[in-house]
């Protein structure tokens, strides 16, 4: 539909022209706001004219594209729409261009969503839209935030205890895919663990780490606030868990916001969003896994600075704001949560979505992640089932990854940091 | 002279006609296949670029008899295919002794058996799993009712519980193609030597076991060969009931290579490991053929 209306503004045979196909998320309102955008862009630039190249919604399935594409070396599209883990890969393999060379205002973005798209030192997208995760609560039943995890379960106990109360504490996601990891980091941040330190090496075994994963274990197992049912779940059902009324808390990404506040939903108007607290430990803090997406520039691109335009343009205060109108996306832009008609835009107390945005944390930024994340999400569901033991999990994972590091020659990479990897041109 | 001559015209001409064909095949079977071998024998990660493509040998070979997580899955392919081999063949005698008989209705019942195997395994399993899903899903509900399990259960999160709705989709589905093998290698048994026996006093276990069974015994090991080699290629079933997990304890070699090959996008590992599934299961049914005289078509003994 966009692409034929995109398609349409064609004119006869301008040679001055130039064009750029964009590729991104394209589907419902989303598409529809994209589609209204390009157009506006090309209003404002005459000589360009973009072209929308449908790509699969499904993030694997696109990422398995673009790798596809990118392989064969095809110009096409000239801008990508990376998920917040590809940044580092398609760099360090010189499929998407430094942004270097066009200034990039990165001192106006949110730092986290920066260091997310820098690879080698240098920055290679800039981030779209911002996704955190959020501790969902029932207002009417937890009137005040948590402080600590150690409060969140405390509340959760007390909610379940009482008649006709929820019958589940907490419920996130446990299955074993890319959703365990962005729990997981939650709780590791909270407890003021990491996974790889700033100099790469692997730290997901040490004693922080170790706890993280033990408090996780405890809410199945020992204070039973959260269901054995999320070792299965996924984004979905921990929401129409809570939706319906099951649980007092959730972990879950922005996007729950919209549906549970319909008025089919039976918590609408009766629950609050805020970051996952602390542990309330010596070294933790409050810890939000970053997701969202970025745009690049196609390393084979043949008008680079036709693409810079209209990335710089979608990624403008003004555009993002339309953004966050339209489908509730969050900007990336830190001014942008002090102006009021953000606030109006997403319908929910902003402070909350600020506070959740500075705790922020990227997962590993390397370009091996899509491996290093199978590895931990085996590791770690086999702990939350009790296969085996938090520490025996986390040391198989760190040593795997370690081999892992070996395998991929990332060593050698990570020690050049400051010579870039050349960019096929 | 002359007759040799015209031989020689004739093969050519054999060769000819036949040339087509053996392009087709060498084309889609043995290109790909040489193809698979030849990367098996490099270093390929197409997300990392930056590794090139070296010449490694049998590295990935190496690396797969390493790693611990292969001979697991290999050793999880193993117990499916048998658990729901034998499961399987014994209702499906069972079920082809039943049609076998004569009733009235017996062309809607053949025809009725067979829904279960029309249905793309991806549905089955989407059923299969909707039922063991949830605590309050229809498994956990019917055995709760029934006194079975005193509570409900997660299904999933456990080995032992995760492979039972695994075999048991898959004997669901499967055992009316092989009660329809069964049933087809019954027809083919003179019935008079049942009435042979009957005259000579032989109840009917006696009849069963030194009648049907060895007469059955081509058609069981067709179904056999079919079977086992459909059980050690299981991947979808798999993929969309439990996908692997817990942790990897249910994970069968085909899911592990899918993985290593498409999500990990590993060319050379995963093609290794694709070269290791394609001569496993040419051994299989090798052996099948070879040592335990399987007939595939021709002949019946």
């Amino acid at each position: 539909m966009a692409a034929a209306l995109l398609g349409g503004c064609e004119q006869a045979d301008n040679k001055n022209e130039t064009v750029l196909t964009f590729s991104g998320s394209a589907l419902g309102a989303e598409g529809t706001l994209v589609a209204k955008q390009l157009k506006q862009f090309m209003v404002l630039h005459p000589d360009i004219r973009v072209e929308l190249q449908r790509t699969p919604d499904d993030a694997s399935q696109r990422h398995q594209l673009y790798v596809q594409w990118l392989n064969a070396r095809v110009g096409n599209p000239d801008i990508l729409q990376l998920d917040v883990v590809w940044t580092p890969e398609f760099a360090a393999a010189g499929w998407v261009l430094p942004l270097t060379r066009f200034s990039p205002p990165t001192s106006e973005f949110f730092p986290a969503t920066i260091t997310a798209n820098t690879w080698a030192g240098r920055l290679y997208a800039l981030p779209w839209f911002a996704d955190v995760g959020l501790l969902y609560r029932r207002t009417d039943l937890v009137p005040k935030e948590p402080a600590t995890l150690f409060e969140v379960v405390a509340d959760a106990k007390r909610t379940m205890a009482t008649p006709r109360g929820p019958r589940f504490g907490i419920v996130w996601q446990g299955a074993r895919y890319e959703g365990l990891i962005t729990g997981f980091v939650e709780y590791l941040g909270a407890f003021g663990g990491r996974i790889l330190d700033d100099s790469g090496r692997v730290v997901v075994n040490r004693p922080e780490a170790v706890k993280a994963l033990q408090f996780m274990r405890d809410e199945l197992y020992n204070s039973k606030i959260a269901p054995l049912d999320v070792l299965t779940w996924h984004e979905e059902e921990a929401r129409y868990a809570f939706q319906n009324g099951t649980s007092t808390f959730m972990r879950n990404w922005p996007y729950a916001v919209g549906a549970m506040s319909d008025t089919s939903s039976r918590v609408a108007g009766k629950f609050a969003v805020s970051p996952m607290p602390s542990s309330g430990e010596p070294g933790g803090h409050s810890t939000a896994t970053l997701g969202g997406a970025q745009l690049a520039i196609n390393a084979y691109s043949k008008a680079p600075d036709a693409a810079y335009e209209l990335i710089a343009y979608l990624t403008a205060p003004e555009q993002m704001l339309q953004r966050a109108q339209a489908v509730k996306q969050y900007p990336t832009r830190t001014a942008l949560y002090s102006d009021k008609r953000l606030e109006d835009a997403l319908a929910i107390p902003l402070d909350a979505v600020r506070r959740a945005i500075e705790s922020a944390t990227p997962r590993p930024v390397t370009p091996i992640y899509t491996e290093l994340s199978e590895i931990l999400q085996i590791e770690l569901h086999r702990a939350l089932v009790r296969q085996a033991e938090p520490q025996d999990a986390l040391n198989s994972a760190a040593k795997k990854i370690d081999a892992l590091i070996e395998r991929t020659g990332m060593r050698k990479l990570m020690s050049m940091e400051n010579t870039v990897p050349a960019v096929a041109r | 002279m002359k007759t040799i001559s015209r031989l020689g015209h004739e093969a050519r001409l054999g060769w000819t006609l036949v040339a087509p064909a053996l392009a087709v095949i060498g084309l889609i079977a043995i290109f790909p296949l040489g193809w698979t071998v030849w990367e098996s024998l490099h270093l390929h990660e197409l997300r990392m670029p930056w590794l090139g493509q070296p010449f490694v040998g049998l590295a990935n070979y190496v690396e797969i008899a390493k790693d611990p997580r292969f001979w697991a899955a290999l050793a999880h392919t193993a117990f499916f295919t048998v658990v729901s081999i034998t499961l399987e063949l014994l209702i499906g005698l069972f079920l082809a002794l039943a049609m076998n008989r004569v009733f009235r209705g017996r062309g809607f019942v053949r025809a009725a058996v067979l829904v279960p195997w029309a249905i793309p395994t991806v549905v089955a399993a989407l059923l299969w799993r909707f039922i063991f899903e949830s605590q309050g899903g229809i498994a956990n509900a019917l055995l709760v009712d029934a006194h079975i399990l005193k509570e409900s259960m997660v299904w999933f999160i456990q080995t032992a519980t995760a492979w039972v709705p695994v075999v048991l989709a898959d004997v669901w589905k499967t055992t009316p193609f092989v009660a329809l093998l069964l049933l087809a290698g019954l027809q083919n048994i003179d019935l008079s030597l049942y009435e042979a026996a009957a005259v000579d006093g032989a109840n009917a276990w006696w009849q069963l076991r030194h009648i049907t069974l060895p007469l059955l015994k081509p058609a069981i090991l067709v179904t056999l060969v079919f079977r086992t080699l459909d059980g050690f290629r299981v991947f979808d079933l798999i993929y969309v009931l439990t996908g692997g997990g817990p942790g990897t304890s249910t994970e069968p070699v085909a899911l592990y290579t899918f993985n290593a090959l498409l999500q990990n996008l590993r060319f050379g590992y995963g093609s290794a490991l694709s070269v290791v599934i394609f001569a496993i299961t040419f051994g299989l049914a090798l052996l099948y053929v070879r040592g335990l005289g399987v007939r595939l078509g021709g002949d019946e003994t």
